[in-house]
C-alpha cells in the first residue's frame, strides 16, 4: 500500500511535469525572417520631398534628398541573448526616393521572441579599416548611391539635402548635411530601440517592425544647428565636416522610435 | 657563328629577367596621342615623359588622403571622376578643418593643352599646379616635409618611387612630376561630338544637335574656341558680384584694374556632368547658364566687350536656340573618359 502510494505519487509528478512542459512552451526552432521598415517623417508629418516644414529656428526647409546607411543589426531575445546579423549581410542604404529601400528584409533569423533591435547609422570603423578592397559589394552599392567620398574620407553615413529660407535668407538657398568621418571624429553611432510588443520570429511568421525616423531631429534635436548661420558665403549651408558633425551625430539616435510590430 | 648570333639574341632576355626586380626603375613609356581635332599640346612631354609607373604613382597620390593635414581630403575628394572630376552638387567645396573654399571645383581633362591653371591663372605649369590645393589652408593644408616623411616611411611608396623615377628619390619634385603625369593622361576625346568631328563610327548628330552646333559657332565659339571649347583667356562674363565673397578673379594674380572680376574661360567638355556652373557654382543647370547669358548679364567696367555690343547686354538667344544649344552641349559627354578604369580610384 505504502509502496503503491509512492508509485502513484511518482506517476502524478511525472504526469504534471510532462503536462506543464507541453503546455508552457511551444517548440520554437528553425529560422525565419524579420522585416525592418524605416518610415521617414518630419515631426508629425509623413515626409514628402519639396514640401515646406518649419523648424524651431524659424527656418522653412524643403527636403529633396534623404539617404542613410543602416548597419550592424543586432536583435535581443526575451531571454537577454542576442543575435547579430552576419557582417556581410549587414549594410543597407535607406533612400527616401526609393520606397523599396525603406524595407529591410532580414533572412535566416533564428526563431525567437525578440524584445529589442539595435543598429548603426553609418559604417563602423572596423569595417572601414579593412580598406577599399575589404568592402565587398557594399562599396559599389554606396558609390552608385552617392554615399561615398574618396576612399580616404570614406562613406557618407547620412545625406540630407534641400533648400531653406529664413528671416535673413529670403531666397531659397540650398543646404546639404553629410555626416561621416572627419580628421578628428569617426561619427558612427548606434541606436537601440525597445519593441513595444515582442517580434515573434517563426518559420511561419515574419514580423515587421515599423520604425519611425523623424528627420527633423537631424538639425533640430537636442542640439540645434542653424542653417542660416551655416550659409556664410551666401552659397548655401554646406555642413559636411568639422565640429558640427559630432553634434549632429549625437542627434541621430533620437530620430528613431518603434511605432508598432506586426506579427503575421 | 650562327650559335653566337643566337646567344646575342638571348642575352638581353637573360639580362632583363635577372633584372626584373620590384624596386628598380621601369621605363614603360605611355603613348601620348594628340587627337586630330585637338589644338597642339602645350605641355612639354620631354621635360616629364609619362611612364606607366609614373602614372600609377601619380594616381595613388591623387587619391591619397594622407597628403592632407587631416588625413582625409585627397585631390580626388573634390575631383570625382563620374562628374568629370568636379565636385558634383557642391557650389563650393570643403577642405580640411571645416574650411570652405570660394570657388567651384574645376574639371580635370585635357590639361596638357592649357596654358594656365586655376580660375585666375595662378600657375602656368601643370606639374606645379598641385602645390596650390596641396598647401592651401582651406583645401588640403598639406606640408611637403610631412608628406615626404609619410611616404618615406611607407613601403609601397618606397617601391613606387623606385619604379617611376630613375633616381628613385622620394622628394617633392618626383611627387609633383608623378601627379603631372597622371593629370596629363586624363584625356577626354571620345564624345559623340569628337567622333562627328573626326568622321568616325558613332559620330552622328541629330538635326537639333547640329542646329545647336550652328548656334554655338555663331554665338559662343569666340570664347569657347576650338574643340577644347576654351581660348584660355580670362574674361568677365557679367555675373553679379557676390558681396560675401567678392572674388576679384584674375586681378588677384595680376593686380591690374583691367582684370577685375575676370575668370578663365572653362572648357565645355562633359559640361552635362559638371553642375553647378560658374566660378562659384552659383548656377545649377545649363538652362540657368543660358538664361544668364541672355538676360542676366550685369554691366561693369571690365565686362567683356563681346557681351555689350550695339548697346545690348548679353547674348540674344531664343527659347528654341537654348534647347538646341543644350542638346548640342550634351554631345560633348564622353562616357569612355567618365568611366575609364585607368583613372578610377577603385
Amino acid at each position: 500500500m505504502k509502496f503503491q502510494l509512492k508509485k502513484i505519487a511518482a506517476v502524478v509528478v511525472i504526469a504534471i511535469s510532462l503536462f506543464s512542459c507541453s503546455n508552457d512552451d511551444e517548440v520554437i526552432s528553425g529560422n525565419g525572417n524579420l522585416k525592418l521598415e524605416f518610415d521617414n517623417v518630419y515631426n508629425a508629418n509623413n515626409l514628402a520631398f519639396n514640401t515646406p516644414y518649419t523648424n524651431s529656428n524659424g527656418e522653412v526647409v524643403k527636403i529633396n534628398k534623404l539617404k542613410y546607411i543602416v548597419s550592424n543589426i543586432v536583435l535581443t531575445k526575451a531571454d537577454g541573448t542576442t543575435f547579430t546579423l552576419p557582417k556581410s549581410q549587414s549594410y543597407f542604404i535607406v533612400d527616401e526616393a526609393t520606397a523599396a529601400s525603406a524595407l529591410l528584409n532580414l533572412p535566416n533569423i533564428p526563431a525567437a521572441n525578440y524584445t529589442k533591435v539595435s543598429f548603426g547609422i553609418g559604417v563602423d570603423q572596423v569595417q572601414f579599416n579593412l580598406g577599399a578592397t575589404g568592402q565587398g559589394d557594399f562599396l559599389a552599392l554606396a558609390q552608385t548611391a552617392g554615399m561615398m567620398w574618396s576612399w580616404s574620407a570614406g562613406y557618407k553615413f547620412l545625406a540630407f539635402e534641400g533648400t531653406f529660407t529664413s528671416s535673413t535668407v529670403t531666397t531659397a538657398t540650398s543646404f546639404m548635411v553629410h555626416t561621416g568621418q572627419t580628421g578628428t571624429d569617426y561619427n558612427y553611432t548606434t541606436v537601440t530601440l525597445n519593441l513595444p510588443t515582442n517580434a515573434l520570429v517563426r518559420t511561419t511568421i515574419t514580423p515587421q517592425v515599423h520604425i519611425m525616423a523623424d528627420i527633423s531631429k537631424v538639425l533640430d534635436g537636442s542640439n540645434k544647428i542653424s542653417l542660416t548661420a551655416s550659409n556664410g558665403m551666401g552659397m548655401g549651408a554646406m555642413i559636411m565636416s568639422g565640429d558640427k558633425l559630432p553634434i549632429i551625430t549625437s542627434n541621430l539616435p533620437t530620430m528613431f522610435s518603434v511605432e508598432h510590430v506586426h506579427n503575421d | 657563328m650562327k650559335t653566337n648570333f643566337l646567344l646575342l639574341l638571348i642575352l638581353p632576355l637573360l639580362w632583363s629577367c635577372s633584372n626584373d626586380q620590384d624596386d628598380v626603375y621601369q621605363n614603360i613609356p605611355l603613348e601620348f596621342k594628340v587627337p586630330s581635332n585637338f589644338p597642339p599640346l602645350a605641355y612639354d612631354l620631354a621635360n616629364n615623359p609619362p611612364t606607366q609607373k609614373g602614372f600609377e604613382l601619380g594616381k595613388k597620390l591623387f587619391y591619397e588622403g594622407r597628403l592632407a593635414s587631416d588625413g582625409i581630403v585627397s585631390c580626388g575628394f573634390c575631383h570625382i571622376q563620374e562628374d568629370a572630376f568636379t565636385h558634383h552638387g557642391h557650389s563650393l567645396s570643403h577642405g580640411v578643418n571645416d574650411a570652405i573654399g570660394t570657388r567651384n571645383t574645376p574639371s580635370i581633362q585635357n590639361l596638357g593643352y592649357q596654358t594656365s591653371f586655376m580660375y585666375d591663372g595662378a600657375t602656368t605649369h601643370l606639374d606645379l599646379q598641385p602645390i596650390i590645393p596641396f598647401t592651401s589652408p582651406i583645401e588640403m593644408n598639406g606640408d611637403f616635409s610631412k608628406a615626404i616623411a609619410m611616404m618615406k616611411g611607407d613601403a609601397e611608396y618606397q617601391k613606387m618611387f623606385q619604379l617611376a623615377f630613375t633616381d628613385g628619390q622620394i622628394n617633392s619634385e618626383n611627387m609633383l612630376k608623378a601627379l603631372g603625369q597622371f593629370m596629363l593622361m586624363v584625356t577626354s576625346s571620345n564624345s559623340r561630338f569628337d567622333k562627328y568631328r573626326r568622321n568616325e563610327a558613332g559620330g552622328t548628330l541629330t538635326q537639333q544637335e547640329l542646329d545647336g552646333y550652328a548656334v554655338f559657332n555663331q554665338k559662343c565659339a569666340s570664347c569657347h574656341a576650338t574643340d577644347l571649347f576654351t581660348d584660355n583667356s580670362f574674361r568677365n562674363n557679367g555675373l553679379p558680384v557676390n558681396p560675401l565673397i567678392n572674388d576679384v578673379g584674375r586681378f588677384r594674380v595680376s593686380q591690374l584694374a583691367q582684370d577685375l572680376h575676370k575668370f578663365k574661360v572653362p572648357s565645355l567638355r562633359n559640361v552635362e556632368k559638371t553642375a553647378p556652373y560658374m566660378h562659384d557654382g552659383r548656377l545649377y543647370t545649363l538652362e540657368a547658364v543660358l538664361d544668364h547669358y541672355s538676360s542676366g548679364v550685369e554691366n561693369s567696367a571690365t565686362l567683356d566687350p563681346i557681351l555689350k555690343r550695339n548697346g545690348m547686354l548679353g547674348i540674344a538667344l531664343t527659347a528654341s536656340e537654348k534647347s538646341q544649344l543644350i542638346a548640342f552641349l550634351k554631345t560633348l559627354t564622353d562616357t569612355q573618359y567618365l568611366t575609364d578604369k585607368r583613372f578610377s580610384e577603385y
